[in-house]
């Protein structure tokens, strides 16, 4: 397949149309907005809907109300608007509506700045709404990752009928990055979306079917996504010393960075999630069980995955202390993420678990 | 005569001398009467709307708290040939909702607004609404609403239909026969128009809140009528054009 | 792999000399990353962009942000900061025309002034200049035949719904290639 040129956040929703999305309701956020700009002429094109809505309440909520009916919907967002969102994430959870939410990180707290960061793991990762809900969490870390799990997200929403959201980063929007864009696809049936007949039910918890509360099979749904959609890249994970673990683009850079260390005789690996819910546990059982290190590098203030990462190295009995980099705005550099790797090394850092 | 029942109307759990009753048997009348009882999706608020959870039979959904002209807005432009109509109380299309509800005038989309306006939040026991009366005693506004504080009555149905290109806009009331029957032609005159695609309608329900009010069915169709309806004129706001 | 900052005063289009060569290497079926200056500093005095072609198909880019640079093409004086961000030994490009030539360079940098505005008047293109700055990069890395360059650049901007200028940065780009 050719090789083409493409900014983050127009190949991302390119790759969704051409995945079949053919809805979308958002509202303009820096750094999610050339995505609103795009769909805003590509969707049309394609005979889909644009609506630019009143804000982001309002546009989660109309993608709601076009999932429901069958449509491949989408919502974009990033920093204060993801939190407008949290309330229909929470319902559509609830209702077991399928759509995508795509959440284009920007750094901080409140308004935050338009630089880059990985601050919404929590939110994406641990609900954000209330309730008790999981979203399927994609965490792309290039381009073509980007493409692939935007034109894969419908399809796993429609299968296990959960929220997917698509975790990128304001870096990974902004930059271009040599892409293969898949080709059209034709999207599977949704015999479960209204149509005004009232023979159809759009919940598989829907209240005439679960029975209950519906809490029980929504639990059985969370555990066969568990069981089924941990992914991850792995380098290095059966002699190593200390275990790197990042996701998104502080991840790939990390992933770099261990390759230098290892050639230069360190033993380090490195799990690489490619999603952040479920939570790839299965790797961290193929660490050295006499591993003697984690290390979380990360786009946080504070430190968020690294609670996951200490909660899969207690799951697998890795009894090992987990170390965090928490790098805050923007990316880590190679230069950083090694350094930091070697000073762990040297016991020159405290760990956090 | 005895009127058939509509055949999808389920029994309710709704207060004695509880507006919604009729007006969801309106609308389910209405539904039959159209031919659309089996090409129509509610998208329903929250508040004591919720109860109508099932009961109209066929599609329906329940959205979050003031959202539903939202929700009703990507349905209908999912799905453009089945009728969308939303089903909120006050609180929830004129108070929390405000910004969905006007919006989705604003763009005149092509879908039915029910209101039901009981002049409280009765599903949380009472409190004072926008549409709560001067003076009235609600369990927020306890001395009775002082609207120098709180603001006046808000007129949502006159605000759009004044101020946006929509298609039909009116007020009803069910506190007696002859605005029960005034209130079914205004039902179908919306939701004709949306099927139509003439684009936006609305129709806003005064309904007795006995509980709430801390009256008697027949108080509260009284006080409706010598009180709620000096406020809020029932009437057409804007006609359709075609016709 | 090849890391290169393109660095200058916003309106010089350091952006498009980055985008032009990463749209080559796509083409070309290399792996190229292009990452914009980001932020609200985009929109002050200083632009830059740091472009990564892999060698081959097959080479994979980790980090996409400016690090070990091979080498700077640098505008204007102010853009010597990211000196800081270029291996030893790197190859530093200056703008003639706007940096001074007493500039003090790290001794093992390997410095070059071209005049590029003064090349872009010559094919009467003022507006060219990082378009030949561009193809001076391409020549100097020897990166694509010239034909696919020109070629691939023609491209770019069709895309852009700007190909009549094509005729213009065609010149551009051979008077960029001649400069090495």
């Amino acid at each position: 397949m050719e090789k083409k040129l493409w900014k983050g956040n127009e190949a991302v929703v390119e790759a969704a149309v051409r995945g079949g999305c053919n809805f979308f309701a958002g509202y303009p956020i820096t750094p999610s907005t050339e995505a609103l700009e795009y769909l805003s002429w590509r969707l049309p094109e394609v005979g889909g809907v644009f609506v630019q809505a009143e804000n982001e309440i309002a546009s989660i909520n109309m993608v709601t109300g076009a999932s429901v009916c069958g449509a491949r919907a989408l919502t974009a967002t990033s920093g204060p608007g993801g939190s407008l969102k949290c309330e229909g994430l929470s319902y559509a959870s609830r209702n077991a509506v399928p759509f995508v939410l795509l959440n284009v990180q920007r750094w901080g707290t409140g308004l935050g700045t338009l630089d880059s960061g990985q601050t919404d793991y929590f939110k994406e990762t641990k609900g954000g709404g209330h309730g008790d809900y999981r979203n399927i969490v994609f965490a792309p870390a290039s381009m073509q990752e980007l493409v692939d799990m935007a034109y894969e997200a419908w399809d796993v929403a429609e299968k296990y009928r959960v929220v997917v959201t698509i975790l990128s980063e304001a870096y990974l929007g902004q930059m271009m990055e040599s892409v293969e864009m898949p080709e059209f696809k034709k999207p599977a049936e949704r015999d479960w979306a209204l149509d005004g007949t009232g023979k159809k039910g759009i919940g598989a918890y829907s209240r005439a079917i679960r029975g209950g509360d519906g809490t029980k099979v929504l639990g059985q749904t969370y555990e066969t996504i568990k069981e089924e959609m941990q992914r991850w890249e792995e380098y290095g994970l059966e002699d190593a010393d200390y275990v790197v673990v990042g996701f998104g683009l502080p991840g790939r850079i990390s992933m770099e960075a261990v390759h230098k260390l290892r050639e230069e005789g360190y033993k380090v690996g490195m799990i690489r999630p490619k999603l952040v819910w479920p939570y790839p546990v299965k790797a961290f059982e193929k660490v050295n069980p006499n591993v003697k290190g984690f290390i979380s590098i990360e786009s946080s203030d504070f430190g968020q995955m690294v609670e996951d990462v200490a909660l899969a190295a207690k799951k697998t009995k890795r009894n090992a202390p987990v170390y965090l980099y928490a790098h805050g705005k923007g990316v880590p550099g190679v230069s950083t993420v090694a350094e930091f790797c070697k000073s762990v090394m040297n016991g020159e850092e405290k760990e956090v678990f | 005569m005895v009127k058939k029942l509509p055949e999808g109307l389920k029994s309710h759990q709704l207060c004695p001398g509880c507006g919604h009753g009729i007006i969801l048997r309106l609308l389910d009348e209405c539904f039959e009467e159209l031919g659309i009882a089996d090409n129509k999706i509610v998208a329903l608020g929250v508040g004591c709307s919720c109860n109508a959870n099932g009961i109209l039979g066929g599609d329906d959904f329940q959205c979050a708290h003031g959202r539903a002209a939202a929700v009703a807005t990507g349905m209908k432009l999912t799905r453009p040939n089945v009728c969308i109509v939303s089903y909120q109380g006050d609180g929830d299309a004129y108070v929390i909702g405000l910004n969905e509800t006007l919006n989705a005038a604003y763009r005149n989309e092509n879908i039915t607004v029910i209101t039901v306006n009981n002049a409280n939040f009765a599903m949380t026991g009472g409190q004072m609404s926008w549409t709560t009366l001067p003076n009235q005693k609600t369990t927020t506004s306890v001395y009775g609403r002082n609207c120098d504080a709180t603001g006046a009555p808000i007129h949502v149905p006159e605000i759009i239909a004044n101020n946006f290109d929509v298609a039909y806009v009116a007020r009803a009331s069910v506190n007696d026969v002859k605005h029960i029957n005034q209130a079914k032609k205004m039902i179908k005159e919306a939701l004709t128009a949306q099927m139509n695609g003439e684009g936006y309608s609305l129709v806003e329900f005064l309904s007795g809140c006995p509980t709430n009010w801390h009256m008697t069915p027949a108080q509260a169709n009284k006080h409706i009528e010598e009180a709620v309806i000096p406020e809020y004129p029932v009437g057409v706001f804007k006609e359709r054009k075609a016709q | 792999m090849k890391e290169i900052i393109f660095a200058g005063f916003g309106g010089q289009g350091v952006l498009t000399s980055g985008l032009v060569i990463a749209y080559t290497a796509a083409r070309a079926g290399l792996n190229a990353t292009w990452m914009p200056a980001y932020g609200p500093t985009m929109r002050g005095g200083k632009a830059n962009c740091v472009i990564k072609i892999s060698d081959d198909e097959n080479e994979t880019i980790g980090s996409p942000i400016m690090e070990n640079a091979d080498c700077l093409v640098a505008m204007n004086e102010p853009s010597l900061d990211y000196i800081s961000f270029c291996k030893k030994g790197a190859s530093i490009i200056c703008n003639a025309a706007a940096v001074p030539k007493d500039h003090k360079f790290p001794e093992d940098a390997e410095v070059t002034f071209v005049d590029f505005p003064e090349v872009a008047r010559k094919v009467n293109n003022e507006k060219g200049m990082n378009i030949v700055a561009a193809a001076y990069i391409i020549k100097k890395y020897n990166m694509f035949s010239d034909d696919f360059a020109i070629e691939s650049m023609c491209k770019f901007w069709e895309e852009k719904g700007k190909a009549n200028f094509n005729e213009l940065n065609t010149a551009a780009m051979k008077a960029g290639f001649e400069l090495v």
